[in-house]
């Protein structure tokens, strides 16, 4: 497959792209190290919280998405990280057994003022249940590499 | 230190977190499990990267800030209890707004986190208060390294 740069991502363009089930043993595995919250730890104590059950540390959520769209897009792709997210929304909880994927939205996309070799995509990124129920929603700023000059898309 | 309950909080304070070194395994572990791209896997790819050196994903960056926090607040509902004192529910967090990650977490980085309450708002439910926290890393060099705003419920005080 071809390498993606930073022309590969039109803004406008709607991209659905991942499958991946979160496990009740991954989800404490997370929490234990990063947020060891009962509701992310145990299952009796989560359904006497406010989650009504074990759910994914919302930070969890956010590293399985980063895991899907490194598997989909960015490992084939000249992605050099991301300045920063301007809103992260944790709109439904994420359960043992969710099965997940990724919604990417173009929103807009300019070169670098202060480096000529790299270019500012803005993406919207919405993780999906089975039910295409969003659970997420993240949009922020990646860094991509501009295609070099001589390489032509194939 | 800030106590638990939303009525105890005031916007402008500010409270440290704890600091965390972050070794070359820990981030490398991470960068296995979720984000596996060269500039943090792999020390000769991360020097032709951006970042001129292998660093730590952003996100293991922010989720060990949300260990130090979550410690924090665990050690202070541990010390209600023994006071016999009931600990407010706990709230779920909504989001996070305007994450900023300013400079790279090298290996052998020591972060040391601290909070802000930077908003406090009603919710349409009566016993729950939004907070706005500012979370914010700086490390040994005293350089800013990043930065975000939690969004997060806290139990009102019963009346």
């Amino acid at each position: 497959m071809d390498r993606l740069y930073f022309e590969d991502f039109p803004v406008g363009e709607v991209v659905e792209f991942g499958d991946r089930v979160v496990t009740a043993e991954e989800i404490v595995e997370f929490a234990r190290e990063f947020d060891p919250q009962p509701f992310h730890l145990d299952e009796a104590a989560a359904r006497e919280s406010m989650a009504a059950g074990l759910i994914a540390s919302g930070w969890h959520s956010a590293a399985l998405m980063m895991r899907i769209n490194c598997d989909e897009v960015f490992l084939r792709s000249s992605a050099q990280g991301s300045p920063g997210i301007d809103s992260i929304d944790w709109l439904k909880p994420v359960r043992p057994g969710d099965r997940l994927s990724v919604r990417r939205t173009t929103l807009g996309a300019r070169p670098s003022r202060s480096r000529p070799d790299i270019g500012v995509v803005e993406m919207r990124f919405e993780l999906m249940k089975q039910n295409r129920e969003v659970v997420m929603r993240q949009q922020g700023a990646v860094f991509f590499g501009r295609r070099p000059n001589g390489e032509t898309k194939a | 230190m800030i106590g638990l309950w939303y009525e105890d909080h005031e916007i402008g304070q500010t409270a440290p977190l704890g600091a965390h070194r972050f070794t070359r395994e820990a981030i490398l572990e991470f960068a296995r499990k979720f984000d596996p791209q060269p500039f943090h896997l792999d020390e000769a790819a991360a020097a032709k990267s951006i970042f001129g050196g292998l660093c730590a994903s952003g996100w293991h960056t922010v989720s060990v800030s949300m260990r130090l926090l979550v410690d924090g607040r665990r050690a202070q509902r541990k010390a209600l209890t023994t006071h016999d004192e009931k600990p407010p529910p706990l709230g779920l967090g909504r989001g996070v707004r305007d994450l900023r990650w300013f400079a790279p977490v090298r290996p052998g980085d020591e972060i040391a986190f601290s909070l802000r309450i930077d908003s406090m708002r009603d919710t349409r439910r009566a016993d729950w208060g939004l907070i706005g926290m500012r979370i914010i890393g700086v490390n040994q060099d005293g350089r800013e390294v990043c930065a975000y705003t939690l969004m997060g419920l806290a139990a009102r005080r019963p009346a």
